[in-house]
């Protein structure tokens, strides 16, 4: 019963957070103040009510029917344990966003107008309530109506910063895709409501027991195509690069960290929940479809996020990764699930692996979005090469998106490490169960996954070092300051996280019970992963358990520690500590920040090495002063193209537009003709429907 | 459903055991190096030498460095020490408390070269971030190939954890080598000079900007700072024999704690380590370094080694 | 020696053997592969002598001589020979990126585990291993032969997938009758002499290779 009432106060919170943009009549900073920490209140009872039904007993589902809105469904909300899980992952990132938020806005945009403040402070809290209402939807009109929701807030929060058109172009992409993969959802949800005679999900569930292998999987892959036009699988990716740097720092983080897992949330909802149990599990095609784009996701998403120098932009293809690491995990759920059958205990490995990255990535990349935000605010300036020098100007920012650069490049003892080991050990299993092509293709997806995580690493020191170390290169950077006290707060929250899902991991296992439990009809993920108490990962991959692997993050965080201590103390101890500072060597030149390796330089090595996928095309002009010896300046003009883009997109485009060239040859201009049309259209529709009938 | 297993103790032992012999590893691939050059060449404890004269030192530290700067050669120091608790030495089994297993061991080498490069990026000078660059541009090409090896072992064993894996392999040598084994063992001969730092693929002995990797790395560190980031590249190439060795070769018997089963063990390993560094030498010593852009090809070759062995295994 | 031996150490041999043939495969100068194929003939050479132990076929004996005499000695250095004698870059240029031919040979070694896995049960074969491992070895061959530019890559190619093809049939077929081996082995020979010849010729006259002859097009 405490927890319907959380559920709520939660609605409270954020619709109160919605209505306090009225605020903004009288103040525009007070309006967003009292937005944010309405967003924040809504947060901690969002996390109220997901730790409660996570912690509370197995099985625990809350139904709670809404108002009557639309005569022909009855809306309710139901918290199971996947819902909540998605509802802890939402609450977490929204109270760094909104703690993180007022300081943000006054920082970035000081002399922002009354109308834009209320409008972010109304968006956003529009946005947090429909991503958690979303997850807690217990039919499908609340669900699409959220989704539609969570759209238009984002749209809005993402042109809300709009400086130089660039924004609403990428809003417009992002609309343009966002409804596109909507259509798909759309129909799939209809094609089972209309079987089920009912908009809640109990009927969609019994509907598609009915349902014949051939509609089964047509509707699973229009679902799939809607949700990862959303999650921004590669090749359906090309907006989230656009949108999400375009958005306030702190709502690309709930973009990057939390959006995407919404529509994961939606695919597990579907796939797992709604046609699986029907007949006996999931097809191995479907498995396989979803593990093998997760794979090609994470290998372009790491590749292309390498080669670009705007900050936020390089994060934003990090997410692309990161989904595709977590689709790895949910595709070799399905297809070990099919394998071993329910009770399985390697399809549990994968799936905790899937959910735990799920929350890893919305920690680690809200604690970049949010450190990327604080040098976009200090600076105003997004393209690191004209950054440099900020870790001595801004050391806290400096050192926490250090710690989210290890974590993202799932570098031990933080967090990105776990999920990625639990997904290596999945892989493995599946690997010795499966003989022949499909055992390897397994492997290959491993070797990609460790390609992904060295590629990480390697971007992660370009990012961080070309931004932050070094010399300034532009005045922006060195007339830089540390951030406020609310945005490091903001951020070390996220970073706290971090380092408890890394060192402690096991203790996160017990949230993952009750949706890997209802998801798969197994045991639960701690009674798989944390069998040798909470302190100890291990995995039983084969069939008996008994070679089990066992490792201990919190041990091998203590051996850091110590080892850590006692070298300080030798390198403390020798040397007598004289210590004094020179310049750094540049052969005798007086160093300047010219002399420090750049972004594109550091990225240059590996753009050649994958060239035949970059296709990178450089410009180099020189500028002689008489003689070819003696060079003023030289012009470096250098591209690299995204495949899915030019491959895909640019082809349609021609062709659509050639198409239409040739509409135009033909079309009147009269206006009567195109009404013609139309009524020929309709005509024809309906007769259509008189055959099929 | 350990029973017995190797005690904290021991491990602890067994890891203090690598940083000490680490130094002595490069002492002997330079002395057996300047043998096959016809060169009289340093004593094999060389590495002691340079490592006292160092922490003896100060430190001159770029003005331009941040504070990472200076903790930056602990910190890899720690993290590559704590790979070598991973690594059977002297005994076979998994430990009693669960501490790592391969790939926790690969992903703290990753933490050391992440660290690294940060830091060669820190000072702001052309060598650190070429070092750099080019250092983390091998990295990503030689996991995957490091990590498919091991799953090439693991895939029948079904653990990742090396003192198991150990275990399984028994104290038999190659007569029970399975077919996959040897194209495994094959592909690891050709990532071991890339993951130890050695030609084909770097140079540890110049300073010359053009070949360098590692050492480019390093250059601006100095004193005790950079007395742990050459005491981390001793141990980490220990580390790297000791993986190879626990993946192919015997370890000592993994049962009870006689004297004379350690003492064998720690005979097993000597010889191991001694034979893979002749091989390090030999290798250094007969080929040329390859152009930067050549090594893609060359860890190519481990690739297809490592996946034919895994194809092998599971087909 | 006991049956299990004999699998054991034919298994080994057919790794090392694809060990052998990516050598050859990645090889960028073209003595290395002469010696890769050289070593790749005597561990056919190898797998001659433990079967004719383990069945007591006496022909068997004989192949493994010859191979031991023709493919390990001497045809390695009629080519070595060649190499010298033309005098050209030792650097092989393939038609594709090595990186290229190596995902192909990937692909290959899988296809073929995969074939003989749906072949059905050829139970007279040795091993499991050893139809696969012979299959993916000619191809191999033909892929090093499709790929090289040079006429001398595709002696060394034609060479590899003959001694996967006797791999295959030694492993599959406990060896074909010694006389369609022979015959074999003349046909190599005499083809790695014509061929020889022919590049010579061709190199002395218009100082062309067979990459060229694309040329000829009308």
């Amino acid at each position: 019963m405490v927890l319907v009432y959380g559920l709520n106060l939660m609605a409270g919170c954020y619709a109160a957070g919605a209505l306090s943009c009225l605020l903004a009549r009288w103040s525009g900073r007070l309006a967003l103040v009292a937005g944010h920490m309405a967003a924040l209140a809504g947060a901690v009872a969002g996390l109220g009510v997901s730790l409660g039904v996570l912690l509370g007993e197995p099985g625990l589902t809350l139904t709670q029917p809404l108002p009557v809105v639309f005569p022909f469904a009855r809306l309710s909300l139901s918290v199971d344990g996947l819902s909540a899980y998605f509802l802890l992952v939402i609450s977490l990132v929204a109270v760094a966003a909104a703690i993180y938020g007022p300081a943000y806005l006054r920082t970035h945009a000081p002399d922002a107008g009354r109308a834009r403040q209320a409008a972010q402070g109304l968006a956003l809290n529009v946005f947090l309530g429909c991503m958690a209402f979303l997850c807690c939807a217990g039919d499908a009109v609340t669900f699409l109506l959220c989704w539609e929701g969570m759209t238009l807030a984002s749209y809005v929060l993402v042109v809300s910063d709009d400086r130089d058109g660039e924004d609403a172009r990428a809003g417009l992409l992002y609309m343009v895709m966002a409804h596109g993969g909507t259509a798909f959802l759309l129909v799939a949800f209809l094609a089972l409501t209309e079987r089920g005679g009912a908009f809640d999900f109990a009927a969609l569930r019994a509907a598609a027991g009915d349902l014949d292998d051939t509609t089964r999987t047509t509707l699973f892959f229009l679902a799939f195509v809607g949700f990862a036009t959303k999650a921004g699988v590669v090749p359906l990716h090309v907006w989230l690069p656009r949108a999400h740097p375009a958005a306030p720092s702190h709502v690309s983080a709930l973009m990057s960290g939390v959006m995407l897992k919404v529509a994961i949330y939606g695919m597990l909802r579907f796939a797992f929940d709604f046609l699986a149990p029907a007949a006996d599990p999931l097809p191995l095609s479907w498995g396989w479809t979803v593990l093998i784009v997760g794979t090609t996701s994470a290998v372009l998403g790491v590749l292309y996020a390498l080669q670009q120098h705007d900050l936020k932009r390089l994060l934003a293809f990090h997410s692309v990764e990161n989904i595709g690491i977590i689709l790895i995990g949910v595709g070799l759920a399905m297809i070990l699930w099919r394998r071993e059958g329910v009770g399985g205990v390697l399809a549990t490995v994968a799936l905790t692996a899937a959910l735990l990255h799920t929350i890893n990535h919305a920690a680690f990349k809200g604690l970049l979005f949010l450190g990327a935000g604080s040098v976009l605010a200090r600076t105003h300036v997004r393209n690191i090469e004209e950054l440099g020098g900020l870790a001595r100007r801004m050391p806290w920012t400096a050192g926490l998106f250090l710690l989210g650069a290890v974590a993202i490049s799932a570098l031990p003892p933080l967090n990105g490490f776990v999920s990625e080991w639990l997904t290596f050990q999945a892989l493995l299993g599946g690997a010795g169960r499966f003989h022949g092509p499909a055992g390897l293709g397994i492997v290959f997806s491993a070797a990609m996954l460790a390609l992904t995580g060295g590629l990480a690493a390697a971007c992660f020191v370009k990012a961080f070092g070309v931004t932050f170390l070094g010399r300034p290169r532009t005045p922006h950077a060195e007339h830089a300051t540390e951030a406020p006290r609310s945005m490091i707060a903001g951020m070390a929250w996220l970073a706290a996280l971090c380092v408890v899902l890394g060192v402690a991991p096991g203790y996160a296992m017990r949230l993952l019970d009750a949706p890997t439990a209802g998801l798969l009809h197994g045991p639960g993920a701690s009674a798989v992963v944390t069998a040798r108490g909470p302190l100890v990962l291990s995995t039983g991959l084969t069939a008996s358990g008994a070679d089990a692997t066992a490792i201990s993050m919190t041990m091998v965080a203590a051996l850091l520690i110590a080892l850590t201590a006692i070298a300080w103390v030798l390198r403390r101890g020798a040397g007598g500590a004289r210590s004094h500072a020179a310049p750094t060597w540049t052969c005798g030149m007086s160093p300047t920040s010219r002399f420090d390796y750049t972004a594109t330089a550091f990225a240059k090595p590996l753009r050649l090495v994958f060239a035949a996928l970059y296709r990178p095309r450089r410009e180099v002009t020189r500028e002689t002063a008489g003689t070819p010896y003696v060079v003023r300046r030289v012009h470096y003009a250098g591209e690299v193209v995204d495949v899915a883009e030019t491959q895909i997109y640019h082809r349609a485009e021609r062709d659509i537009s050639a198409l239409a060239q040739a509409i135009r040859a033909r079309s009147t201009g009269r206006i009567h003709g195109y009404i013609g049309f139309v009524l020929g259209a309709l005509f024809v529709a309906l007769l259509l429907f008189g055959v099929v009938q | 459903m350990m029973t017995g297993g190797r005690s904290p103790g021991l491990l602890l032992v067994e890891m203090s055991l690598l940083v000490l012999l680490g130094p002595l590893v490069t002492g002997t691939i330079q002395k057996v190096k300047a043998r096959l050059q016809c060169r009289a060449g340093a004593g094999v404890l060389q590495p002691y030498r340079d490592l006292t004269k160092l922490f003896r030192k100060g430190t001159v530290q770029a003005d331009s460095a941040s504070g990472f700067f200076r903790s930056i050669p602990v910190l890899v120091l720690a993290a590559t020490v704590a790979a070598g608790a991973l690594v059977p030495v002297i005994q076979a089994g998994s430990p009693a408390l669960p501490l790592g297993d391969a790939v926790l061991l690969l992903g703290l080498l990753a933490l050391a070269r992440f660290l690294t490069a940060v830091g060669a990026l820190d000072a702001g000078g052309a060598f650190g971030g070429m070092g750099a660059s080019r250092e983390m541009m091998l990295a990503p090409l030689v996991e995957p190939v490091l990590m498919m090896v091991v799953f090439s072992i693991a895939v029948a064993a079904g653990t990742t954890e090396l003192g198991a894996l150990a275990a399984q392999r028994g104290t038999s040598w190659i007569l029970d080598w399975h077919a996959a084994d040897f194209l495994g063992f094959a592909a690891m001969l050709v990532l071991l000079p890339a993951e130890t730092g050695r030609i084909p693929v770097d140079n540890p002995d110049t300073h010359l900007e053009l070949t360098m990797l590692h050492e480019g790395m390093l250059l601006e560190h100095s004193g005790p700072g950079l007395g742990c980031m050459v005491l981390a590249s001793h141990t980490r190439q220990i580390v790297t024999l000791g993986l190879v060795s626990a993946l192919f070769f015997p370890v000592g018997p993994a049962d009870g704690t006689h004297a004379t089963g350690l003492l064998l063990g720690a005979g097993v390993f000597a010889a191991k380590i001694l034979a893979l560094a002749t091989y390090l030498a030999l290798v250094e010593s007969s080929y040329a370094k390859l152009r930067l852009f050549r090594v893609p090809q060359y860890l190519a070759i481990g690739f297809v080694c490592a996946m034919t062995a895994l194809a092998l295994r599971i087909l | 020696m006991s049956a299990g031996t004999v699998h054991t150490i034919v298994d080994d041999l057919g790794a090392l053997l694809l060990f052998t043939m990516i050598l050859i495969l990645a090889a960028g100068q073209i003595y290395r592969a002469i010696y890769a194929v050289a070593a790749q003939s005597l561990l056919i050479a190898i797998a001659g002598a433990v079967l004719a132990m383990a069945t007591g076929n006496r022909d068997l004996w004989v192949i493994a001589g010859i191979t031991l005499t023709v493919k390990t000695v001497a045809l390695p250095s009629v080519l070595h020979w060649v190499v010298k004698r033309m005098n050209v870059r030792r650097e092989v240029e393939p038609v594709i990126p090595i990186a290229a031919t190596l995902t192909l040979a990937v692909i290959i070694v899988v296809v073929s585990f995969h074939l003989s896995a749906t072949l059905g049960p050829v139970n007279q074969a040795i091993t499991g291993n050893a139809l696969p491992v012979g299959i993916a070895l000619t191809l191999l061959g033909v892929l090093v032969m499709a790929t090289g530019k040079t006429a001398l890559t595709q002696m060394v190619g034609l060479f590899a997938s003959e001694n996967g093809i006797f791999f295959t049939a030694m492993a599959v077929t406990q060896g074909m009758p010694l006389i369609i081996e022979i015959g074999v082995i003349l046909d190599v020979i005499l083809a790695v002499l014509v061929m020889a010849i022919m590049v010579l010729r061709v190199r002395s006259t218009v100082d062309a290779d067979i990459a060229d002859l694309d040329r000829l097009r009308g």
